[in-house]
């Protein structure tokens, strides 16, 4: 279980990102923090791994304090929980495989790792991994030659050598194709209920929302503006989404279901 | 106000037109000043007066030996009519003009007109024609003496290889003055070369009185078993042993033998001054003499020398580009911005180090092996040095920039897998800095070579050092194979760094 207590981030230009946010995610929940740009879901799921620190509050996961940890313990911390942005931050021009391996550079022996030297198991692991996404085939190409689509998958591949117990996802398909947002949070949805493994994910439309999330939390000004569950969100009227969209925001579709207007 | 464009507004005029163009005449660009045109009348009052300022200098140029400014003026114009005059009438053109445009900026609804600026550029253009010596005339007329030797330079290949020299030569005793007896002809040896000379006596050119030539006694020289069509001097030995080619009215005597290596030639005794002490009957000795190659071919001088100094020339480069980068790869750490923005301490010295790169990368390498030379004397050492600088400062402020525009994002992705500071920089940053890192040292290694031929002619090494010295003794072939090695290895490198470059960016 992941306890967020009073959670505030405020920058150091003065930008107050989170103010005073609070939820709890149950193991083996599908989270979406939806909310407009700059309302700080991607801070919220980067003070989660403390890749940004927390300015005030509380972040206690399965019973440990992620904003206490020391940096030994947070390496610990991180490598149970797979991260997948939005520019999918693969390491252009480094292969496939390697961005894939990199996903187990919490685990390895760092002295090794530096002169790019893996275990044979993990050598497999990634070519399963791959195999998982379906760009086996891909492995030894540049990753900056696959397309959009593909590199999302290796994103997911390296998520998934870390066997987390948990993945952040940040605007996992924001820059994707519709039907390849699908496709992505498929595989998600797919860890999320064959493996058990939480996911937090920040996503931009209403219908992907409704379609994959268990849970979901509003963001408006680093506030939370809305919690749901899964029927909630079907339900949502116009005024609830408005609510946390703001008053001009108009709903669109996206992917294969319909949605309203 | 009736003004179509959509530009500021126009100010009304401080004062009418007339008084504008009046103020202008007196000072240029006063009157648009007056007609709130303030820029319009500073740049035209700031043109007026360097061209004028210029116009002077250049009459006193052409003429500062005159008494007077009028005399000056005289002969300036007598010496460059096509300049001075034209100039004259320009400026005073433009004073007018100057008036005039300030009458019309003064009227409430008159805006622009860039003729006037078209008339300074052009203005400015003569002048900078006459100060920059431009001479097309020159250029096409000298151009024929020039061209034995630039074909010696684009050609030099016939001095790039040499033999071993032998002097074949012959000779026959000719007695002057002739008596009784004169020497017999030499013998004739089988295999060796022949000189005979008719007849084997006479009287040498003398000085008459109004120090005309008396031409001496012609001596018909045969010549047989030379070496067939090769150049042959005639040389004349005196009795004390002098020897000296000999000139037939202000030539040197100097033909091609024929195809069976023989000859047959007309020659007047040449004059000899011969002290008094001397008189009396002496032996004199005409020889024909050939430089004949033998031996197979092997490379010359220059072009051994050519091709080691090149060697020292890439090596140069490759020292200075790897000295470089050695210590430009720190300092470009300390002059990224996004690594040194956490305090203000760093970023004093990101701004020091900037500084400093900037004040480098700005003193050309020329100066530098300049400044080397005098630390460490002339020699390949003095140019690494001086290249070495100059890659530092141009390297650490490319690299920075490199540091500078990394991806954050994967640094990020690594970090949230749980790796190390280490590993991070391994996997994240490291990738990232590889290319533009290989891409611009191989292109300083390109600069640096291509420089390294530049700081050989202020004694910094390599083949610009050897090139400068053919140049100045006019050895022009020497020189041109210099050259044709330059053009060659920076062709070669050029080509190898923008295939290496594609390769890795």
């Amino acid at each position: 279980m992941l306890e967020v207590k009073h959670l505030t981030k405020i920058y150091e230009d003065g930008t107050v990102a989170l103010r005073d946010v609070s939820f709890t995610v149950e193991d083996g929940e599908f989270l979406v923090v939806i909310g407009l740009s700059g309302s700080g879901k991607s801070t919220l799921l980067r003070c989660i791994n403390r890749l940004i620190e927390p300015t005030e509050g509380q972040i206690i996961w399965n019973g440990i304090d992620i904003t206490a940890a020391d940096p030994a313990q947070l390496r610990e911390i991180r490598r149970q929980i797979g991260m997948i942005f939005q520019q999918f931050n693969l390491v252009k021009r480094s292969s496939v495989l390697t961005n894939v391996l990199a996903g187990r550079l919490g685990y390895v022996n760092p002295w090794a790792s530096l002169l790019h030297r893996f275990p044979k198991e993990d050598i497999e692991m990634a070519m399963q991994a791959l195999e998982r996404v379906g760009i086996a085939d891909q492995a030894h190409k540049r990753a900056d030659e696959l397309s959009g689509g593909q590199q999302q998958r290796v994103g997911i591949a390296r998520a998934l050598m870390q066997q987390p117990k948990m993945i952040l996802a940040d605007e996992p398909v924001a820059s994707l194709d519709p039907v390849l947002a699908h496709s992505i949070l498929g595989y998600l949805e797919q860890l999320n209920q064959e493996e058990g493994i939480t996911v937090i994910c920040s996503l931009h439309f209403l219908d992907l929302v409704q379609r994959y999330a268990t849970k979901v939390i509003g963001l408006r000004d680093g506030r939370i503006v809305y919690r749901g569950t899964r029927e909630d969100i079907r339900r949502m009227t116009d005024e609830e989404f408005k609510e946390i969209y703001g008053e001009e925001a108009v709903r669109v579709s996206v992917g294969p279901r319909e949605g309203g207007a | 106000m009736a003004t179509r464009t959509i530009q500021r507004e126009k100010l009304p005029s401080l004062v009418p037109p007339p008084v504008a163009g009046i103020a202008s005449l007196i000072i240029p660009g006063l009157g648009q000043v007056l007609a709130r045109e303030t820029r319009r009348g500073l740049l035209l009052f700031g043109s007026l007066v360097s061209i004028t300022g210029l116009m002077v200098w250049r009459i006193y140029d052409l003429a500062h030996l005159e008494p007077g400014p009028l005399a000056m003026l005289r002969k300036a114009i007598a010496r460059r009519p096509v300049f001075v005059v034209p100039m004259l009438i320009g400026i005073v053109a433009l004073w007018l003009w100057n008036a005039w445009d300030a009458y019309r900026q003064a009227q409430p609804d008159v805006k622009g007109g860039a003729g006037i600026f078209v008339l300074v550029i052009v203005l400015f253009f003569t002048l900078g024609w006459q100060i920059g010596e431009i001479d097309l005339y020159k250029l096409g007329s000298e151009l024929p003496d020039a061209w034995r030797p630039l074909s010696q330079v684009l050609w030099p290949w016939p001095a790039a290889v040499e033999r071993e020299e032998e002097i074949l030569s012959a000779g026959a005793d000719i007695l002057v003055p002739c008596d009784d007896n004169p020497p017999p002809p030499p013998e004739e040896v089988p295999g060796q070369p022949y000189l005979v000379a008719t007849p084997t006596c006479g009287e040498l050119s003398e000085l008459g009185e109004n120090n005309q030539i008396i031409p001496g006694t012609t001596l018909k020289l045969v010549g047989r078993g030379f070496a067939p069509n090769t150049e042959t001097k005639i040389w004349w030995v005196d009795p004390l042993g002098n020897e000296f080619v000999v000139r037939q009215s202000g030539e040197y005597v100097v033909f091609q033998t024929d195809d069976t290596g023989s000859f047959e030639i007309e020659l007047i005794m040449p004059y000899r001054l011969i002290p008094p002490s001397a008189a009396g009957p002496q032996i004199h000795r005409v020889e024909a003499r050939q430089v004949v190659g033998t031996g197979p071919a092997r490379p010359s001088e220059p072009l051994r020398i050519s091709i080691a100094r090149m060697i020292e020339t890439i090596f140069l480069g490759m020292m200075a580009t790897i000295f470089g980068i050695f210590f430009s790869i720190p300092i470009s750490f300390l002059a990224a911005k996004n690594l040194m923005s956490g305090s203000w301490l760093t970023l004093a010295v990101y701004y020091f180090t900037r500084t400093i790169l900037n004040i480098v990368r700005s003193i050309e390498p020329l100066i530098w092996a300049i400044i080397a030379v005098v630390v460490v004397g002339l020699g390949p050492f003095a140019g690494i040095l001086a290249l070495t600088i100059h890659s530092i400062a141009a390297l650490g402020k490319l690299y920075s920039e490199a540091i500078e525009s990394i991806d954050p994002g994967p640094i990020e992705a690594i970090q949230a897998t749980g790796a190390n500071r280490l590993q991070t920089i391994v996997y994240a940053v490291i990738p990232q800095m590889i290319p533009p890192f290989v891409s611009f040292s191989i292109y300083r290694w390109d600069i640096n070579v291509r420089m390294s031929t530049v700081i050989g002619l202020v004694g910094g090494g390599g083949i610009g050092f050897v090139l400068i010295q053919y140049i100045k003794l006019l050895d022009y072939r020497a020189a041109g194979i210099a050259v044709w090695f330059i053009a060659i290895t920076v062709a070669i490198l050029d080509y190898v760094s923008a295939e290496i470059r594609q390769r890795f960016v």
